[in-house]
């Protein structure tokens, strides 16, 4: 009886050529895996850096345009400065004024303007505090913060 | 034989497999060994570096909108050690360009410290010797010449002041460490910095992030009209030359609010030289004569005498007073400018002579402590808390302190004794222009920060006399102009005033022929829109206010009533009937 079994067993069991293919397949199917994910990882990575250097290029931009802002304001204070002003009046046949005159006139409702405001020259920046998780997560944390959202997001 | 390799596979597999564990036996060593600190700082050290982001200075702005004080690029220039192939070139370039010795640039190129990689040559480079500079180095890199190699330009801003000297004593300047000095520079320092912000800046692209916005300094909007200041200046270097007075100020307030509209002081200083200083003045307190300088103000200071007494109840415009021409006060005999006798006068008489006997007797009426009582509440002897640095407080002697004779009732009654600034006495006699209220004076309108506006109130800083009073005095200043045909008068205008001439203490006495010449006065009478205060020192043409203070302060409020928009009298009763 028990040689009858064995026999029976040997019967099923599968030429070693097929388990061998079996084993290599799974090996080479694991391999393309993880081929996969580096690949994923690299291009998620190499993004990133770009990203890193777009913001730190963005960045000098900034400065360096913030600074031309404040040439080109002081440039033009020094062509409008008072000393600059009256000499082209005057070289453009101006004189001031005299008291004798100047002719007023009464505009019903005129109210004399407030100083200037000068709101529109302030350096209110609009700033990008919040950079999408795409530019600043590894793969490894997207991979976790998905695990721990459950698969919702 | 299929056995040998059997145990030929399994040997080579266990040595691999005890390589990898030795491998990884090491890695751990190392991670968990004493020295894994080291290495681990050291990486952390090297993986980024902490940069301070400092802000732009605010900006600075009169009353309308023109840039006061601003900020322009200018350049360090420096050479990387490293990349540098021709000391010898770039020296002779560099000293050529930057004017400096050859020898102190190729001593700084080649006797550097090893260690160093980078060596400044000269910083605030302006923009014109850079775009020269780059320029040729454009050109030599065209020609593959690599002689120039290492030079860097490395740009960050400079305070800059487009209109050079003007308003410089209210404005103070800025040195190369970013501080403030004098003025609103120094006043409102921490606001026009701003906060600088330190971050650590990873040289790894991707552990990049954005670097905190560092809001620029605070911008201030000042109440300074800026071509009115500029009138206001050149008559003051106009008044010095044709009176020969070694130095002056005019100020030039609105009493309704206490804006400064104009800060005229001498000496000034181009505030884009402020190397200059040492040379243009012995101390600090010169800076700004209208703030930091006290002096006897003379027969100004009667304004605040009269009001007090009128205040009081003690006279009235009508009080008549038989001058004899010298009064005696704490033992002292006291007398008038020219030594006369006057006669009958009433009070507008006084005030129209400038008569000390009548103002001295007018004190003694009052009384120590209600002469003094007001002389503090019109803020004699304390600071005006203007919203600029190095103000002086004065001085006003008081019964009880060591230096205070009974004589000096009298002679404080006619600004003899007692020391203010001219703010502060323009601080005082805004009682009298609007309607009994003393305002603050001020040079803050707003301040800009982070797209909002925020307006400074003006602060009423006591009603030291009732509005009866000071419409009262107001009436009695123009009238007595108006009787001495005084030369501060301008025609269409009615205008208050007193003048002051102001003999100078010395520690031995006074001086016989040296005075100080004042005048404060304020239009249009009947709706005071801008109050004046003169002051010039030692004028050598003549010694007194009504030949030299009087007629500056006519000139400065023709001015101010024309920038101003201020109508002639006739024209703006019909203004108001329309």
């Amino acid at each position: 009886m028990q040689g009858q079994a064995t026999q029976i067993i040997h019967a099923y069991r599968q030429a070693p050529w097929r388990v061998q293919r079996q084993w290599i397949g799974a090996f080479l199917l694991a391999v393309i895996g993880v081929a996969m994910v580096a690949a994923l990882y690299l291009d998620v990575t190499a993004r990133a850096a770009v990203a890193g250097r777009e913001i730190q290029e963005m960045r000098k931009e900034i400065t360096t345009i913030q600074r031309e802002n404040a040439d080109l304001e002081t440039q033009l204070a020094d062509l409008t400065a008072t000393a600059v002003m009256e000499k082209r009046a005057v070289e453009l046949g101006y004189r001031p004024v005299q008291p004798g005159e100047l002719d007023y006139v009464a505009v019903p409702g005129f109210v004399l303007p407030e100083p200037a405001i000068l709101l529109a020259a302030d350096d209110a920046v609009s700033s990008v505090q919040n950079l999408p998780a795409e530019y600043t997560q590894s793969l490894l944390e997207w991979f976790e913060d998905r695990v721990k959202l459950g698969g919702l997001r | 034989m299929r056995q040998q390799y059997a145990i030929r596979s399994m040997i080579i597999a266990a040595g691999l497999v005890l390589a990898g564990l030795a491998v990884i036996v090491q890695i751990i060593r190392i991670q968990t060994s004493d020295q894994a600190k080291v290495f681990l700082s050291q990486g952390d050290r090297y993986s980024g570096e902490f940069q301070m982001f400092y802000p732009e200075r605010g900006e600075i702005y009169d009353r309308n909108g023109h840039l006061l004080a601003g900020n322009r690029t200018v350049y360090e220039v420096g050479v990387s050690l490293n990349e540098m192939e021709s000391p010898d070139s770039l020296a002779n370039i560099l000293s050529k360009y930057l004017g400096l010795g050859y020898d102190e640039v190729h001593k700084k190129l080649t006797e550097s410290p090893k260690s160093w990689e980078y060596v400044v040559i000269r910083d605030y480079v302006g923009v014109e010797t850079v775009d020269a500079l780059q320029k040729l180095v454009q050109d030599m890199n065209e020609a593959d010449d690599s002689r120039l190699n290492g030079l860097a330009f490395k740009p960050h801003l400079q305070r800059s002041y487009p209109e050079n000297a003007l308003a410089s004593n209210v404005l103070g300047f800025v040195t190369r460490d970013g501080r403030g000095y004098f003025g609103i520079e120094e006043k409102y320092n921490d606001l026009l910095a701003g906060n600088p912000v330190q971050v650590w800046v990873p040289r790894d692209p991707n552990k990049a992030t954005e670097i905190p916005r560092v809001p620029n300094g605070t911008t201030l909007v000042l109440t300074i009209n800026r071509d009115l200041q500029a009138k206001v200046e050149s008559i003051l270097d106009q008044a010095l030359s044709d009176y020969g007075a070694l130095n002056g100020t005019i100020l030039v307030m609105n009493p309704r609010d206490g804006d400064i509209l104009a800060m005229a002081a001498t000496p000034r200083m181009d505030l884009n030289n402020y190397g200059n200083y040492f040379s243009l003045y012995d101390n600090g307190s010169q800076y700004n004569r209208s703030i930091g300088m006290a002096y006897e103000p003379g027969s100004v200071l009667k304004v605040l005498t009269m009001a007090a007494a009128l205040d009081t109840g003690t006279v009235r415009p009508e009080t008549t007073f038989i001058d004899t021409g010298a009064i005696e006060v704490g033992g002292i005999t006291i007398q008038n400018w020219n030594r006369d006798a006057w006669g009958q006068q009433d009070m507008v008489g006084c005030l129209q002579h400038s008569l000390n006997v009548c103002l001295a007797w007018i004190s003694s009426q009052m009384g120590t402590q209600s002469f003094y009582s007001y002389m503090e509440r019109f803020g004699l002897g304390h600071s005006t808390g203007v919203d600029l640095s190095g103000e002086a407080t004065g001085r006003l002697k008081v019964p009880g302190d060591g230096d205070w004779y009974p004589v000096d009732l009298g002679t404080n009654a006619f600004g003899q004794g007692v020391a203010v600034t001219p703010l502060q006495m323009l601080m005082a006699a805004s009682s009298i222009a609007n309607d009994g209220k003393m305002v603050t004076p001020h040079v803050l309108y707003s301040m800009l920060r982070d797209g909002h506006q925020y307006n400074v109130p003006s602060q009423v800083a006591g009603s030291p006399i009732t509005t009866e009073t000071a419409h009262t005095l107001n009436q009695m200043l123009a009238a007595s102009l108006e009787q001495e045909s005084s030369q501060a008068l301008l025609p269409g205008y009615r205008l208050s005033g007193k003048t002051g001439t102001a003999q100078i203490p010395t520690d031995y006495g006074y001086y016989a022929f040296h005075t100080n010449v004042s005048f404060v006065g304020w239009g249009p009478t009947d709706d005071p829109q801008f109050m004046v205060y003169v002051w010039l020192e030692k004028p050598s043409t003549s010694i007194w206010a009504s030949e030299t203070a009087s007629p500056v302060f006519s000139k400065v409020a023709e001015q101010t009533v024309i920038l101003l928009n201020i109508p002639p009298d006739a024209v703006r009763g019909q203004l108001v009937t329309k």
